[in-house]
């Protein structure tokens, strides 16, 4: 890891934010890991290993990263993506551009993380590419500050050639969310696999709204999105889940679970699921709901209070 | 000791419960037989507080307490608990995790274990989720390990070996004689008359109230005998007499 001198200060700021998301800041030090340290506007360090290339530079309010593993290539430890702003104020631009080329494997641990920020503007465009065969798993887990002053605006999108798979976990259950608007939106080619997963918890009076559609293109292509949200005190959350079966064999599952707790909740739900092939087979579940009441009852006949017995099922659903 | 007197409940003008009267002594074993429908989990669910099971009429009397009016944790409190007749499932919570209620229960590793293996499942399932890739046998058997590891003085199991095999029978014989060795008095609900065998009273019940009550073999006998087939499933009938009467037999 090269850490540029003048920066060392903000990098210890970075790290304290980092290990707050739950990131273990051993592995940026980690000449074995790639990673790629974002503060503000600038990258202020990066590792790359052997068989993965990145190339980054700088723009309007943020930067931009090109990651990409070569044929074949399997990276072995996980690259970690770590994102920070140190400031209370301001935007941040982050596009990042994820190569996987044939036969390649790869897993990304990205923690973003903005503990003291209380108007942040956080804008993530990301492009993935994922070649024949090859594999890439993004695990994306997010810390935003207590005053839900943290607006993210993310939107993903993910081309996945013949047999490849691609898994993109979403975590933002830590801390309060702000406002979010996530869109991911994934073309699967012939025996192409995708896993959407993304789970949020929100309070006060944060803002949530996701959009996951995938995109059964390819020939026995499969994919599963599945969203849960816990919404408390005065969350409002609009989850659309989208499969268009396009190709023959081609299966997709969308699944939104959405636990509301309080009666200040604003919470909503909308599959979607287009054939236009009518070898394809689409499925979808969903509810809205407080806790189940008979995993209430059984947790609260052991001797849990209402309120230890909600958390414990919430806890279970989120992990 | 653990009392129901009088109680009478209706789910929308439907009579579920009439005039039921039960008494549970402390430190015994109990069976509380009946064919499906006839209120047995109802019975359950009352006694533990649940919601929608409050009595229209009668009363739930512990130690002499009137505790009717209770909630499900405050007579977990109490020291009464079920292992409900449906073993729900928890998405995300493991066995283990479970079985101590995310640490809120003191217990060790071999402790959630030998209750396990009591249980019928080995330790591999400490690890595994009480979720839909368990088996409702299976969550049955962790939710009996659960009530093992409670230290309750009054456990209500509700068709303990719903899901589960025959071969189990044994099984259930065990986790009943290791909670009442501790003093606990256990109410083993169940329409199978094999597992009355295991305990110290009967209770027989038809149509929402007591038909009979006493040694647990002369009940188990006459529930072969008489509840075999019921010909009467939306019919509530009163006493012994009149079950006897429309059977054509004499006791
Ligand atoms: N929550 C409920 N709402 C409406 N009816 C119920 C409810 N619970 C039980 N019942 C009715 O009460 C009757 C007895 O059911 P139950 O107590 O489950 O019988 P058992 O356990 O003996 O098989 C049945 O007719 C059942 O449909
Ligand atoms: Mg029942």
């Amino acid at each position: 890891m090269r850490i540029a001198p003048d920066y060392s200060k903000e990098f210890e700021k970075i790290v304290e934010a980092y290990e707050k998301s739950g990131g273990e800041s051993s592995k940026l030090l980690d000449k074995r890991v790639a990673s790629i340290i974002i503060s503000g506007d600038k990258i202020i360090g990066l590792n790359s290993v052997e068989g993965v290339e990145i190339e980054s530079g700088k723009i309007e309010n943020g930067v931009w990263a090109r990651v990409k593993v070569m044929k074949g290539k399997k990276v072995e430890m996980p690259i970690h993506l770590c994102t920070g702003f140190l400031g209370k104020e301001g935007e941040q631009r982050v596009n990042f551009n994820f190569i996987v080329e044939e036969g390649a494997s790869v897993k990304f641990i990205s923690h973003c993380s903005f503990p003291w920020s209380t108007h942040l503007v956080h804008k993530m465009l990301s492009t993935v590419h994922i070649g024949k065969n090859a594999t890439m798993i993004y695990e994306d887990a997010h810390f935003h500050s207590e005053s839900g002053g943290v607006t993210l605006i993310s939107d993903t999108h993910a081309t996945i050639e013949n047999g490849g798979f691609y898994r993109n976990s979403f975590d933002l259950t830590k801390t309060r969310v702000g406002k979010l608007k996530v869109k991911v939106n994934v073309d699967l080619k012939e025996n192409a696999t995708s896993e959407l997963n993304s789970k949020i918890r929100g309070r006060k009076d944060d803002d949530i709204s996701i959009v996951e559609s995938l995109g059964l293109n390819g020939e026995r292509s499969h994919g599963i999105a599945k969203s849960t949200v816990i919404a408390t005190d005065k969350t409002r959350a609009r989850i659309i889940n989208e499969a268009f079966g396009n190709a023959p064999y081609s299966r997709g599952h969308i699944e939104c679970t959405e636990i509301t707790k309080g009666n200040g909740v604003d919470v909503s739900t909308l599959p979607v699921l287009k054939v236009t092939n009518d070898l394809s087979e689409l499925t979808h579940e969903a509810s809205i709901g407080r806790v189940n009441s008979k995993q209430l009852n059984t947790l609260m006949a052991k001797g849990m209070t209402e309120e230890e017995a909600t958390e414990f099922i919430i806890k279970g659903l989120l992990s | 000791m653990l009392e129901l007197r009088n109680v009478n409940l209706s789910f929308e003008k439907k009579r579920i419960l009439n005039d039921l009267n039960m008494k549970f002594d402390d430190g015994k074993r109990y069976v509380v037989l009946g064919n499906n429908g006839t209120g047995k989990s109802t019975i359950a669910n009352l006694i533990m507080g649940v919601e929608k099971y409050k009595p229209q009429r009668g009363s739930v009397y512990l130690n002499g307490k009137n505790i009717t009016s209770l909630g499900v944790y405050e007579r977990s409190k109490l020291g009464i608990t079920v292992a409900f007749q449906e073993s729900v499932r928890f998405e995300g919570i493991t066995t283990f995790n479970y079985l101590t209620l995310g640490g809120k229960i003191k217990a060790s590793y071999s402790d959630a274990k030998r209750a396990l293996e009591l249980a019928g499942l080995n330790s591999e399932y400490l690890k595994r989720r009480v979720d839909d890739s368990l088996s409702g046998g299976e969550r049955k058997r962790i939710e009996l390990a659960s009530v093992l590891m409670l230290k309750m003085r009054y456990v209500i199991l509700d068709e303990p070996d719903s899901g589960i095999d025959m071969m189990s029978l044994d099984t259930i014989s065990r986790i009943i004689d290791t909670l009442n060795s501790k003093g606990t008095t256990v109410i083993t609900i169940t329409h199978r008359e094999e597992i009355a065998k295991n305990s110290d009273y009967a209770y027989l019940i038809c149509s929402g109230t007591v038909l009979k009550e006493g040694p647990p073999t002369d009940i188990a006998a006459y529930y072969k005998k008489m509840c075999d087939r019921c010909d009467h499933p939306n019919e509530i009938i009163e006493s012994v007499k009149e079950l006897e009467h429309r059977k054509g037999v004499r006791a």
